[in-house]
């Protein structure tokens, strides 16, 4: 221990001896001044960073950053200024490589001070808000350099004249160009723009609308948009190379202006090459490059959609009313199915399945298909002779395709009530003869519909089916049950449930002795196993087969219809029978004799019978003697199918009579629902809802519905209200 | 009151000589309609007496002076619909009658707005002598030819439109009329 005194002992700052040199400063800067110019002189190597640093960051310090600041720009500019002189004195193409080569070196001049001077950077510049060292040096390129009078317009005019030059087959330096545009973008997209892009897009267009003008004289469409294709992608490769990304969708629209939209319908109308003749001709590579240029522009695609869709319908309109088409009404449908292929293979190799292509080609076909109102039956007939003989040795899948086919031409139908009615009537007499290639197509078609339109469309159409399998089942029943009559004459009863087959007016004929015996034989069968039925012979749609033998011992197996039996049978029993006999025995009505008899007696490899006269028609005065002399190739002749066929005109207006008949209850129908559910409707809605709901089966006609409406108030269903007209309301 | 034999036509006729007025006069109907008359040609004696009432009458000189009356209250606003209903009801003779034939009609149509629309029963007179589409006239069809006439500038059709809920009858009639003038 001790006295020591205690001692303080205090932490002070380490005391500098301030030098307030007022020539300090101006040192300082000359130093740094020297520095700048070396550098620029390329002769940076014998400098000391170190020193220089500390340099700078000495009059930072002291204040002085303001003079170091200034001190920079003048020097700075200075030198610019110098280095635009030589520049400009630059001849020819020697101009571009020359500012190229300044622009690298004053960056890296721009980098190195910029070390230097990093503290006056990072604390003077922005407490006095000033521009940062390394933009104030791009500043000052730009305005000294590439702003200079001498040199801004001739940079400007060297660009474009090379683009042009690229543009017309030269090639360039593209990497002195790729350059020269970073350097703009460098300095700012202001620049970039104002100093290359608008008068870059400016130029071109001009370009672009004289080569277009060029183009469109001397070439025909096809090659046209060849070359503007060509031109499209040869700007978009320019830009890869050495333009701003930003400046393709720009330079794009320019193109796509100029040489697209400009031009747009004279070259879809163009004649002979225009859209019309690519789609006859079926041009796929042609039309999907307009398809692709097309659709860059405004309007581009529904234009092409437009004037396909007027065409298709122009095509259509003449193929349902040329009346040589009409002839054939299988071949018709063929037509359409082709005309359908071809514009689907378009749409899917040059349009890429556009589905507003899609939807124009679906309405033209429902357009041009319901302006002839026998297209449904066509329709009928078209798949009546498919199952009947067209798919003869089709495999499975391609069967599925053409049904498929024939089912997208349902679908446009308006009318497809007239199509049910035809497809009824013709699926008849396929079952009743026996004549359809395949069940299994049948049943798939069925399937397609009842699909497409709901139970109630095929629900009887399955009736017919079913009937016909239960027939078969009954006729094993029938035999087996009657084994005694296995040696005599074979029949084949077909019972077809009444509503569900298409209603034919059954006129009974004289049976031939064995026949009626059979049949009655057939029916205390059928009657006994199903009581409270009642069943009608109809004589006018069976068949038979009848082995003959003829005056020669020639043999054939005659197939017939059943009225041609009954005539046949009676000459077992005479060898002459007169006009007016065979009437009298037979019982068959006038028009259906003479048809049958001159099937018989008039036609060459048929005429089973001869008659006298030979004249060509049957008259009532006529005799009649089997043709000893008949001869076939054959053993099996086949005498009167009941061949579906397109209907003549009096058959036509019946069938659209009872078309029009079937329509009036459904329309009523769909009236009484409505109003049930709605209570109070106004006239227009009812005419829109009802025109809706039985859209599926056809248009219904506004009067019609107006005139069931009327009908409907008159038998008490509904009534008008009191006040406003136009409803009318439910009655309970 | 005087004991009058009305149950029966001539009883009717007798009353219509006896006031001065023609069988067929539209005051006759005017009088039916003010008696609640059912039976086309008949009053009873019930309808009678309790229609007299109703007109302030009890002889048939005060009858006769009635009626001016009654064909001024008959064609206020507020009856004349009525009694153009009652018109058409009047002439269902049968049971369960729910049409008139066109002869009947075109009779009616005279008498009734024949005064108050005379071009325009002329015209749909002469069509419906024409066409043939309808042979009977039903009572919505009958009550549109009212609203038809109050509501169609007449000749020019200008304002008919037959997408609105007219019945067809009217709207063939229009295009017959516009066939017509073109």
């Amino acid at each position: 221990m001790s006295n020591q005194k205690k001692r303080n002992f205090q932490i002070e700052a380490f005391k500098h001896r301030v030098v307030v040199d007022p020539k300090y400063a101006e040192k300082t800067w000359s130093v740094l001044e020297h520095a700048i110019h070396e550098i620029y002189n390329h002769n940076a190597s014998g400098l000391s960073f170190e020193e220089l640093y500390r340099n700078a960051y000495n009059m930072v310090l002291h204040k002085f950053g303001e003079k170091l600041y200034s001190g920079l720009v003048t020097t700075m500019t200075a030198h610019l200024k110098e280095i635009s002189k030589s520049i400009e004195a630059a001849q020819g193409g020697l101009f571009l490589e020359e500012l190229n080569r300044k622009w690298n070196d004053h960056n890296k001049a721009l980098q190195m001070i910029r070390d230097i001077l990093m503290y006056m950077d990072r604390t003077y510049i922005p407490n006095a808000h000033k521009t940062p060292v390394h933009e104030l040096g791009l500043n000052l390129w730009r305005d000294n350099v590439i702003h200079s009078s001498k040199i801004q317009s001739r940079l400007l005019s060297m660009l474009l004249e090379l683009v042009h030059k690229e543009r017309t087959g030269e090639v360039i330096d593209r990497g002195l160009m790729r350059n020269i545009i970073k350097m703009l973008m460098d300095l700012g997209s202001s620049v970039y723009q104002e100093d290359f892009e608008k008068p870059f897009l400016e130029v071109s267009a001009e370009f672009y609308m004289g080569e277009s003008q060029k183009f469109i004289e001397c070439c025909d469409c096809g090659d046209y948009l060849k070359k503007a294709e060509i031109r499209l992608n040869e700007e978009i490769e320019r830009v890869t190379h050495y333009l701003d990304v930003k400046s393709e969708v720009k330079i794009t629209n320019v193109v796509e202006k100029e040489m697209i939209a400009s031009h747009m319908m004279r070259l879809v109308h163009m004649e002979n090459s225009g859209l019309v003749n690519m789609l006859l001709d079926d041009k796929y590579e042609d039309l999907g490059r307009m398809y692709n240029l097309f659709r860059r522009v405004p309007n581009g695609l529904s234009t092409i959609r437009d004037v396909m869709t007027s065409h298709l319908r122009e095509i259509g309109k003449q193929l349902v009313t040329d009346a040589e088409k009409l002839k054939d009404p299988v071949e018709f449908v063929q037509r359409l199915l082709d005309e359908k292929d071809k514009y689907d293979n378009i749409i899917s190799q040059a349009f890429c399945n556009d589905k507003m292509f899609q939807n124009a080609l679906n309405s033209s076909f429902e357009y041009f298909i319901n302006l002839n109102n026998r297209s449904p039956e066509f329709i009928s007939l078209f798949v009546d002779d498919k199952l009947r003989k067209g798919l003869k040795g089709v495999g499975e899948e391609e069967v599925e395709i053409i049904l498929d086919k024939v089912m997208m031409l349902f679908r446009y139908l308006q009318e497809k009530d007239v199509f049910e009615k035809y497809y009824k009537q013709h699926l008849a007499k396929r079952l009743l003869s026996g004549k359809t290639v395949s069940d299994e197509a049948e049943r798939s078609l069925i399937v397609k519909l009842k699909t497409e339109c709901g139970y109630q469309f095929t629900s009887k159409l399955e009736g017919m089916f079913t009937d016909m399998k239960t027939s078969q089942d009954t006729m094993q029943g029938f035999y087996a049950s009657h084994l005694e009559l296995t040696d005599g004459p074979t029949l084949v009863v077909q019972v077809l449930t009444t509503g569900s087959w298409p209603t034919q007016p059954s006129i009974t004929c004289n049976l031939p002795a064995e026949m009626s015996a059979l049949c009655e034989k057939f029916r205390s069968y059928y009657l006994g196993t199903h009581t409270g039925r009642r069943l009608s012979w109809q004589t006018n749609m069976g068949t038979a087969d009848i082995k003959a033998t003829f005056g020669k011992g020639q043999k054939h197996e005659l197939n017939v219809s059943t009225y041609q039996m009954c005539v046949l049978m009676l000459f077992n029993n005479a060898d002459r029978l007169s006009y007016k006999e065979i009437e009298q025995a037979t019982g068959i009505p006038t028009s259906d004799l003479k048809r049958c008899l001159q099937s018989m007696a008039c036609v060459k490899g048929k005429n089973v019978l001869r008659k006298e006269p030979m004249s060509k028609d049957i008259g009532e005065e006529d005799a009649l003697f089997v043709n000893d002399k008949f001869t076939s190739k054959f053993y099996k002749v086949k005498i009167g199918t009941v061949v579906a066929q397109k209907e003549t005109e009096p058959e036509k207006l019946e069938t659209r009579q009872r078309v029009e008949e079937d329509r009036k209850p459904q329309i009523e129908a769909a009236i009484v629902r409505i109003m049930k559910s709605r209570r109070v409707l106004d006239h227009n809605n009812i005419i829109a809802e009802v025109t809706k709901q039985l859209q599926s089966r056809f248009l219904a006609n506004p009067t019609e519905i107006k005139k069931r409406i009327e009908s409907l108030i008159e038998r008490d269903f509904l009534e008008r209200d009191n006040n406003d007209r136009k409803l009318y309301r439910y009655l309970a | 009151m005087p004991l009058v034999c009305l149950s029966s036509p001539e009883g009717i006729e007798a009353l219509c000589s006896d006031l001065g007025v023609d069988y067929t006069d539209v005051r006759i109907l005017m009088l039916a309609w003010k008696l609640k008359a059912e039976k086309q040609g008949y009053f009873t004696q019930d309808e009678w007496q309790t229609g007299l009432k109703a007109l302030g009458v009890d002889s048939l000189t005060k009858l006769k002076k009635a009626l001016p009356e009654l064909e001024k209250e008959v064609e206020e606003p507020s009856n004349y619909e009525d009694f153009y209903i009652y018109a058409f009801q009047y002439c269902l003779t049968e049971e369960k009658q729910k049409s008139v034939d066109i002869e009947s009609i075109c009779e009616l149509l005279n008498l009734v707005l024949g005064v108050q629309f005379r071009p325009q029963v002329d015209s749909l007179v002469e069509y419906l002598k024409v066409q043939n589409d309808y042979k009977v006239i039903n009572a919505d069809q009958w009550i549109n030819f009212l609203r038809f006439c109050k509501e169609i500038s007449f000749p020019d059709l200008e304002n008919y439109d037959a997408t609105q809920a007219w019945p067809l009858i009217l709207d063939n009639f229009v295009e017959w009329m516009r066939e017509k003038q073109s």
